[in-house]
């Protein structure tokens, strides 16, 4: 879809498709979750299933969350699903092999995290690397670490169940620990990116690198620093991860990048035209999240979750496209 | 098949053409209105053209001109008003639509699709002819050139279009625009990248378009060219078609209080003379070739500075190394008697330095963003709580966006639009307001007044002296000849990457800096320390 299509328009049609790739995505949301819980009214619409669907989900809005800041700052991050396998690895590694104190352990992963964007945002704004390359390049390094680490062999024995606790267990109220720390890094990143100064130079980077540059603001710092925050949300998720699964295998969270990224993109075209948001990543996130979860209760085969996971990266980037080219016409 | 290629030289008469004034008009727009959100961009303009005619439209940046342009263009629909062509209502929704009517647009940006031919060019979009379903070049060819050769192509319309000039850009437009057979061509602001010689070459060509029948509607901010020009012109003010005057009963004063509303007041020029303060920035030796090839100067507390010379002279790149934009080959600078050396733009700002580029849309704003968000972006230390909890104080974000908005009669519909849809002139107080909450040392700005109109300019003309007059040191770049001696205690000549000329008081005159502009570098004139 082109900005010429839409002068084609007459101003009342091209408002109302403004509109509706503004609020689609919310639509869909909401039409979707009414449409499951007519179809399946005892299974679907229970506070049970609705608690179930947001501790899943609460993974991948995190490692979506983090991507956002590197895709507001005109950067992409492949590299986070397979650092969040790493990490998971490296996480029960510390725990179990070297006996680490858990939250030594987390801590160590988590800097590992923000050394990884580091890496990534060093290679992009200093040897100026295309990111794609750049992150798809470290990804697979981390891979061959992953690998290297583990020897190949998951770490599924000795793990303390303290460890699993972190991510099966509940608080305040009986809310899942997952979707605490989903809150918390969500609301931290949008609080970061909509409320401080150093989001307004995180926008201006995004929203015209040149111009943001020539204001005074050090473009390299804010892009390392989209990375950075990319590299530690994808940690987290990572040891969340392996805390559910009671171990650290490698390539476990390696799907987590095409959610994220069909999260991010369905979020860009949610409320604002094409703008990257981490409000619109989390409803994204939540959008796919359900949709999945009806897709399991209604026994839908396996093979249909990787075409609608392909379908909604492509409806989601259309979307986005979308919603920027009426912004710009 | 009515073939558009089949009678390409109709229109090539030099014959004066019976069209005039009294003849039924080609174009009749009446009173039309748009509004973008809540800003009115239009209120009520009228404005007819016969065949034939070259019409003047003027106006301040935001009077409309370039609403009303994009509306005849088909690119957005007027939300009243009546537009009609020989007399009979049209619609015109797509650009298509437009081009079949006969209107014809060259923009200042002018389009084209490198690595192909100027014939290429010149027939894209345009049905041709073929052979065998072939597309018969030559046939085509033939029917061109004498297009070609009456609008003055000198290039071979077998050449690549890249590496003409901006002029040759021109005038393969125009072509274009006649083998559609238009009968309307609109210009908007055609001379501002043209050497004069190239300007008189293009006034030649409008005039003999003229005489076959186009019409012509000329929209410029020169008002020499429209008065030496247009048999009409029409003059929009804020949304509306104030004025619509004869040639005959026009001159230089009554348009420009006809675009103004009042009489402009030139900016009074501050004696300079023995006021000048101490150096703030001490340059020597600065280069990066092959654009800056060594240059030297110091710049005085409170003046205003010019860099005069040639587009290309190395002016720009010459400021985007003060600004630590580009790094330096060799060099040394001192501001404040301190060595300084920016390695990039941040370092620059935070030493006192501020910059209002030269492409305000590409390097100047985030237009996507709200005009409060581009006013304070330099300043961000200034609307945040505190230094360790760095959240925004959105009411003194405001309360600095409003005085700056007040301080520099920003016309916006708020401080929360995006700063895009402000005029030209408009965004260029944005770039500038920028700067002023910081109180800078230096400020630079790149062509401060390219595009503006001429009540924005001495307003931007009496802001940059009101700054000097407060201790700032002002380093200008112009290329408007006029504006640099009204403007500037000294400028300082450069030619090919280096100074060639300094020149300051009665000497400061436009014709000393064309004169410098054109001297050649090898043996440049010897420079006051």
């Amino acid at each position: 879809m082109t900005a010429a299509a839409h002068r084609r328009l007459s101003p009342n049609a091209k408002a109302a498709l403004g509109i509706f790739a503004r609020y689609a995505t919310i639509v869909g949301l909401v039409g979707m979750i009414v449409a499951f819980s007519l179809l399946s009214p005892k299974a679907f619409p229970t506070v049970n299933n609705f608690t179930n669907v947001l501790n899943q989900a609460s993974l991948a809005m995190i490692i979506a969350a983090g991507l956002t800041l590197a895709v507001i700052v005109g950067e992409l991050d492949l590299s986070i699903g397979f650092a969040a396998s790493l990490h998971g690895i490296l996480v029960t590694g510390l725990i179990v092999s070297n006996g680490l104190p858990i939250p030594v352990a987390i801590i160590i992963v988590l800097a590992a995290g923000g050394l990884i964007g580091l890496v990534n945002g060093i290679i992009v704004t200093k040897a100026k690397v295309n990111s794609v390359i750049a992150t798809l390049g470290v990804g697979t390094i981390l891979t061959g670490l992953a690998f290297a680490y583990s020897a190949g062999v998951p770490i599924v024995s000795g793990v303390p169940e303290a460890f699993l606790q972190l991510s099966l267990g509940r608080w305040l109220f009986g809310i899942p620990n997952n979707i605490l720390v989903m809150v918390i890094v969500v609301g931290g990143l949008w609080t970061l990116v909509e409320r401080t100064s150093i989001g307004q130079e995180i926008q201006a980077v995004g929203g015209n690198p040149s111009a943001a540059r020539l204001a005074g603001i050090n473009t390299d710092r804010i892009k390392i620093l989209g990375f950075v925050i990319s590299g530690v949300c994808a940690a987290l998720t990572g040891i969340l991860l392996a805390s559910r699964l009671g171990s650290g295998t490698a390539s476990a969270a390696d799907s987590y990048l095409l959610t994220a990224f069909a999260a991010v993109f369905l979020g860009s075209a949610t409320l604002r035209d094409g703008e990257f948001h981490v409000l619109g990543t989390l409803i994204g996130a939540l959008i796919i999240a359900f949709g999945f979860n009806g897709l399991n209760i209604f026994g839908a085969p396996t093979f249909s979750q990787y075409v609608l996971q392909g379908a909604i990266l492509i409806v989601a980037v259309g979307l986005s496209s979308l919603g920027r080219s009426i912004a710009e016409s | 098949m009515n073939h558009p290629m089949s009678s390409l030289d109709q229109p090539v008469s030099s014959e004066r053409s019976n069209a005039t004034p009294e003849s039924r008009p080609f174009l009749t727009v009446e009173g039309a209105a748009k509004a973008f959100g809540g800003a009115q961009a239009l209120s009520s303009v009228s404005l007819s053209l016969h065949p034939g005619e070259v019409h003047g439209l003027v106006g301040a940046n935001g009077a409309g001109k370039s609403t009303l342009i994009r509306i005849l263009a088909g690119l957005i629909q007027a939300d009243r008003g009546t537009i009609r062509v020989d007399g009979s209502d049209v619609e015109i929704a797509t650009p298509q639509q437009a081009t079949d009517l006969g209107m014809s647009f060259i923009h200042q940006e002018l389009a084209f699709v490198p690595g192909m031919t100027v014939l290429q060019n010149i027939m894209l979009g345009v049905p041709k002819t073929s052979r065998f379903g072939m597309i018969d070049w030559s046939a085509i060819a033939r029917e061109v050139e004498p297009i070609a050769r009456r609008v003055g192509i000198s290039a071979p319309l077998s050449s690549n279009v890249k590496g003409l000039s901006t002029a040759e850009n021109w005038l393969i437009n125009i072509c274009r625009a006649l083998v559609r057979k238009a009968r309307l061509i609109v210009m908007d602001e055609p001379t501002a990248s043209l050497s004069a010689a190239e300007a008189e070459k293009l006034f030649l060509i409008v005039e003999d378009l003229a005489r076959s029948g186009v019409a012509v509607l000329y929209v410029s901010h020169r008002l020499d060219e429209i008065l030496r020009l247009c048999a009409r012109v029409t003059v929009f003010r804020d949304g509306r078609s104030v004025a619509d005057f004869d040639r005959a009963d026009l001159n230089h004063g009554r348009l420009v209080e006809a675009i103004v509303g009042r009489t402009v007041e030139r900016a009074a020029k501050l004696p300079t003379a023995g006021t000048r303060g101490d150096v703030v920035l001490k340059v020597r030796g600065l280069a990066r070739l092959p654009k800056v090839k060594g240059v030297d100067f110091d710049l005085f507390r409170g003046e205003v500075l010019g860099i005069g010379g040639l587009v290309g002279a190395g002016r720009t790149e010459l400021v985007r190394l003060i600004y630590g934009a580009d790094a330096l080959d060799t060099g040394t600078m001192q501001l404040d008697g301190v060595a300084y050396a920016p390695r990039r733009p941040a370092d620059a700002v935070a030493a006192g330095f501020g910059l209002v580029p030269e492409e305000r849309r590409a390097d100047g704003l985030v237009l996507s963003k709200s005009v409060a968000f581009n006013l304070t972006l330099s300043d961000l230390s200034h609307i945040v709580r505190s230094p360790m909890l760095p959240l925004i104080d959105g009411r003194r974000r405001a309360a600095i966006a409003d005085k700056l908005v007040r301080d520099l009669s920003i016309r916006t519909a708020g401080i929360d639009i995006p700063v895009g849809r402000l005029s030209g002139g408009n965004q260029q107080k944005v770039v500038i307001g920028r700067w002023l909450s910081r109180e800078p040392k230096v400020l630079i700005l790149d062509e401060p007044t390219r595009g503006v109109d001429i009540g924005a300019r001495s307003e931007i003309h009496r802001l940059i002296r009101g700054l000097a007059a407060r201790g700032v040191a002002v380093l200008v770049i112009s290329s408007e000849p006029d504006e640099q001696p009204d403007l500037c205690d000294r400028v300082l000549v450069m030619v090919e990457g280096l100074i060639v000329k300094e020149l300051a008081g009665k000497d400061l005159t436009r014709n000393a800096i064309v004169e410098a502009s054109y001297a050649h570098p090898a043996g440049p004139e010897e420079i006051e320390p």
